[in-house]
C-alpha cells in the first residue's frame, strides 16, 4: 500500500524544532515525509513530542525552526519569531482530538454543518444532506438533533470525526482519540478509523494502543526526545525494531500490556 | 416582653407596599437592562487588545466594586447634578447609579465566562478552518453568554436586593415606604418583617432558580 | 458650572473622617471574628444530617441571602431592643448586625468548599482506617478551610463596605461623617468624592490580594 518515493509526498517536516519557552525543547530537528497513501501511527514515550507533532502539522502552534511542506507546496515555516502558516493548506487536513471538543452548545447536526457552511459558504439544506449521510454511515442517524452532553463517550468521538470529515480532508489528524474513552468504547471508534483506512485515507495519528496501530499503520515512526528515531512499516518497527531505543520502549509497552 | 404583636395592621397598607414594590421592580428591571448591556459591552472591550480602554473600564469596575454601593447612589444624587448643572429626578439618578454598579458587575461575569470557554474549544475552532468572525459569534459567545446565564441571574438578584437602598435618599421604593409606615405605625416589628419577607418571597424562590440552573449548564457542559 | 472646586474644604476636616473610618474598621474586624468563627459552625450544621439542626440553619443563611442588608440593619435597631427588651449601643449593636449577615454568607463559603472535597479522599479515609472524627478533622477540615479563604475575604471586604449601612440607623461610621461633613461644608462632590476613594484605598488592595490567592491555588 505503501506508495513508493517515486510519487510526491504528501506532507514533508523538515528539520522541524518546537520549545515552549527558552528551556522546554519538545521537538528537536524531526524530518517526516509522508506519501498519499501512507496511513502513519507515531509512538513513543510520553514527553517525546507526539502530540506536539501532530497540533504543529494542524497549525495549531508556532514552532522556532524548520518548515512543514504539504502536496508539494509550502505550509508552515518558521521566519525569525514569527510563524507563517498558509490557511488555504491548513483546511485541507483535519483533526480529532483526545477530549472530543465538540461544541457543546451546538446539536449533533448543527456541529457538523457549522463548518460547511462558515469555511466553503455550503447552503444548509446541502451540508445538512451530507451531514445526515455521514451519521447514518456513523451509526449516528438518529442522533441529529442530540446534544453532545446526550451522548456517550464513544458516540462523541465518532461525531468528531464525522464533523472532521464534512470537509472533504486531504489528511486527517487523531490526537489520542480513544485515550478518554471507557475501555468497551474504544473499539466502536477505531471501527471508524479502520473503514477510513480501508478507503484511503491519509492519515497520521497518535496512540497508545499498540495492536490498533499495527492494524491501521501502513508506517510506523517512532518518535523520542524530540526526533525520529526509527521509521518503518509496523511489522519493523513494532515486530522487529532494529533501534535499540525502540527495542526496549517495545518491550516494555507489550510487557505491560502481557 | 410586655409588647403584642398585631400583623393585622398591615391589612390597612397593602396599597402602600404594593405601589412601594412596583417601584422596586420597575427600578430594578430597568436597572438589569441597561446594566446588563452596558456590563456585556465593558467586558468585552476589558477582553480586547486596547490598552487604554482597559485601563479606563478597569478603573471604572474597581471604582463601583471598590466603594459601598450607599456612597455611589449619594455620589451620583448629590454630586452628579451640581457636575451636570441640571436637575435630575429621584428615579432617573437612582437609575444611573444602579445601572453603573450593575455594569461593573456583570461586566466581570462576562469576562469570567469568556475565559471560561477552553483552549480546546479554540482548537477545535482552528482545526476546522473557521474563519475568525465564526469562532468568536458561532463557538465563543454562546457558549460565553450560556455560561455567564446563572452568575448574571445572581447579578440581578444581588441588584434587586441593592436597589433598597434608594430609600436612603429618598426615593419611595419598598424599603421606604416600609419605614415611613413603622414610624408612623409606630409597629416596626410588624412592618419591617413584613418588608423583610416581601423581598425574601421574591428573591428566595430567584436563588433557587440559580441553583437549577448551575446544575443544568454543568451537564450541558461536560461534554 | 456654578460649583467651585474647594478640595481644601475637606482636607481641613479629615480629623472626623478618620474616626470615621476607625469605627468602620472596628466594624468591620468585629463582624469578621463573627463571621468567620460563627459562618463554620453554621455551615457544620447545615450540611449535619438531623433536619432538626439543619433547618433552621438553612433558614437562617436563606433570610440573610434574600433580604437587603438595609433591611436587615434597620430590622435590627428597631426590632431587637422592642423584642428582646435589651438596649446595647450602636457600635455594638452594628457589630452584630454585620456579623449575623456575615456569618449566613460565610457559611455558605465553608459549605460549599466541605462538599467540594472530593468523596474519594473520605473513601480513603475509610479505607486507610482513620476514624469518622479523624476523617473530619484530618481530612474535610484542612481541606475545606483552605479552600474556602478567598471567597472569607471576598466576603469579609463585603462587610467593609456593607457596613456604611449603619450610617442609616445613626451610627458615625466613615459613611456617617462623610454625610454630615458634607451638609455642613455645603461641599458633596469634595466629600464624597474622598470617601469614597477612602472605602477604595481599603478594599481595592484586598480585592488584588484575592485574586492573587486565587490564582495560586488554581496553579496548585
Amino acid at each position: 500500500m505503501t506508495s513508493s518515493a517515486n510519487g510526491s509526498a504528501l506532507i514533508e517536516i523538515k528539520d522541524l524544532h518546537k520549545g515552549y519557552g527558552p528551556n522546554i525543547q519538545v521537538l528537536k530537528g524531526l524530518n517526516i515525509e509522508m506519501m498519499p497513501g501512507d496511513r502513519v501511527v507515531v509512538i513513543g514515550p510520553s514527553g517525546g513530542g507526539k502530540s506536539t507533532l501532530l497540533r504543529v502539522v494542524m497549525g495549531l502552534e508556532q514552532i522556532q525552526g524548520g518548515e512543514v511542506r504539504f502536496g508539494g507546496k509550502p505550509y508552515i515555516r518558521a521566519d525569525g519569531r514569527k510563524t507563517i502558516i498558509d490557511n488555504d493548506v491548513r483546511k485541507q487536513i483535519g483533526m480529532v482530538f483526545q477530549h472530543y471538543t465538540l461544541f457543546p452548545h451546538l446539536s449533533i447536526m448543527e456541529n457538523l454543518i457549522l463548518a460547511p457552511r462558515k469555511v466553503h459558504g455550503e447552503s444548509r439544506a446541502s451540508a445538512r444532506e451530507r451531514g445526515a449521510k455521514i451519521l447514518e454511515r456513523f451509526g449516528l442517524g438518529n442522533k441529529a438533533d442530540a446534544y453532545p452532553s446526550q451522548l456517550s463517550g464513544g458516540q462523541k468521538q465518532r461525531v468528531a470525526i464525522a464533523r472532521a470529515l464534512m470537509l472533504d480532508p486531504k489528511l486527517m489528524l487523531f490526537d489520542e482519540v480513544t485515550s478518554a474513552l471507557d475501555p468497551e468504547l474504544v473499539a466502536e471508534v477505531e471501527q471508524v478509523i479502520l473503514n477510513l483506512a480501508g478507503q484511503g485515507m491519509p492519515m497520521m495519528m497518535v496512540t497508545h494502543d499498540m495492536w490498533f496501530a499495527k492494524n491501521v499503520a501502513s508506517r510506523v515512526i517512532f518518535c523520542a526526545s524530540g526526533v525520529v528515531v526509527e521509521d518503518g512499516p509496523p511489522e519493523q518497527v513494532l515486530g522487529n525494531p532494529r533501534e535499540e531505543r525502540t527495542r526496549e520502549f517495545i518491550n516494555r509497552v507489550f510487557h505491560i500490556r502481557a | 416582653m410586655d409588647m403584642t404583636l398585631d400583623f393585622s395592621i398591615l391589612g390597612r397598607f397593602v396599597d402602600a407596599f404594593a405601589l412601594g414594590l412596583w417601584t422596586t421592580i420597575k427600578l430594578t428591571l430597568l436597572c438589569i437592562v441597561l446594566g446588563t448591556t452596558l456590563g456585556f459591552v465593558v467586558g468585552l472591550l476589558r477582553s480586547g487588545t486596547n490598552t487604554v480602554i482597559r485601563a479606563v473600564l478597569g478603573f471604572y469596575v474597581e471604582l463601583f466594586r471598590g466603594t459601598p454601593v450607599l456612597i455611589q447612589l449619594f455620589w451620583i444624587f448629590f454630586c452628579l447634578p451640581l457636575i451636570l448643572g441640571v436637575e435630575l429626578s429621584n428615579f432617573v439618578s437612582a437609575t444611573i447609579a444602579l445601572t453603573l454598579y450593575m455594569g461593573a458587575i456583570t461586566s466581570e461575569t462576562f469576562r469570567a465566562s469568556l475565559r471560561s470557554v477552553g483552549r480546546e474549544q479554540l482548537d477545535a475552532c482552528v482545526a476546522l478552518g473557521l474563519p475568525r468572525r465564526a469562532q468568536v459569534m458561532n463557538v465563543i459567545m454562546p457558549q460565553a453568554v450560556l455560561r455567564a446565564a446563572p452568575t448574571l441571574l445572581s447579578n440581578a438578584i444581588s441588584l434587586f436586593k441593592e436597589s433598597a437602598l434608594v430609600s436612603a435618599v429618598g426615593m419611595a421604593d419598598l424599603m421606604f415606604i416600609g419605614q415611613n409606615i413603622s414610624n408612623n405605625t409606630a409597629r416596626p416589628v410588624e412592618v419591617l418583617t413584613a418588608v423583610a419577607a416581601i423581598y425574601f418571597v421574591i428573591a428566595f424562590p430567584l436563588t433557587r432558580v440559580v441553583t437549577l440552573l448551575e446544575q443544568k449548564l454543568l451537564r450541558k457542559f461536560s461534554a | 458650572m456654578e460649583y467651585q472646586l474647594d478640595i481644601g474644604a475637606v482636607t481641613r476636616n479629615m480629623g472626623p473622617l478618620f474616626q470615621g473610618l476607625w469605627i468602620t474598621l472596628q466594624l468591620t474586624l468585629a463582624a469578621n471574628a463573627i463571621g468567620i468563627v460563627a459562618g463554620f459552625a453554621l455551615a457544620l450544621l447545615t450540611t449535619s444530617k438531623p433536619a432538626v439542626l439543619r433547618w433552621p440553619a438553612m433558614l437562617f443563611v436563606e433570610f440573610f441571602r434574600c433580604t437587603p442588608a438595609i433591611v436587615q440593619i434597620v430590622w435590627f435597631f428597631y426590632c431587637v431592643p422592642m423584642i428582646f427588651n435589651v438596649f446595647w449601643g450602636p457600635i455594638f449593636m452594628g457589630i452584630v448586625a454585620l456579623g449575623l449577615n456575615l456569618t449566613a454568607f460565610n457559611a455558605e463559603a465553608y459549605r460549599a468548599s466541605i462538599q467540594a472535597v472530593p468523596r474519594e479522599h473520605l473513601d480513603a479515609g475509610i479505607a486507610l482506617g482513620l476514624s469518622p472524627t479523624q476523617r473530619i478533622l484530618n481530612i474535610v477540615l484542612p481541606q475545606a478551610l483552605r479552600n474556602s479563604v478567598p471567597v472569607l475575604l471576598t466576603n469579609g471586604i463585603g462587610i467593609f463596605q456593607q457596613s456604611a449601612l449603619v450610617a442609616i440607623v445613626g451610627v458615625a461610621d466613615l459613611m456617617y461623617q462623610g454625610k454630615t461633613l458634607a451638609t455642613a461644608t455645603y461641599r458633596p462632590i469634595e466629600t464624597f468624592t474622598v470617601v469614597a476613594l477612602m472605602y477604595f484605598a481599603i478594599s481595592y488592595p484586598v480585592g488584588q490580594f484575592v485574586n492573587w490567592l486565587e490564582r495560586r491555588q488554581s496553579y496548585t
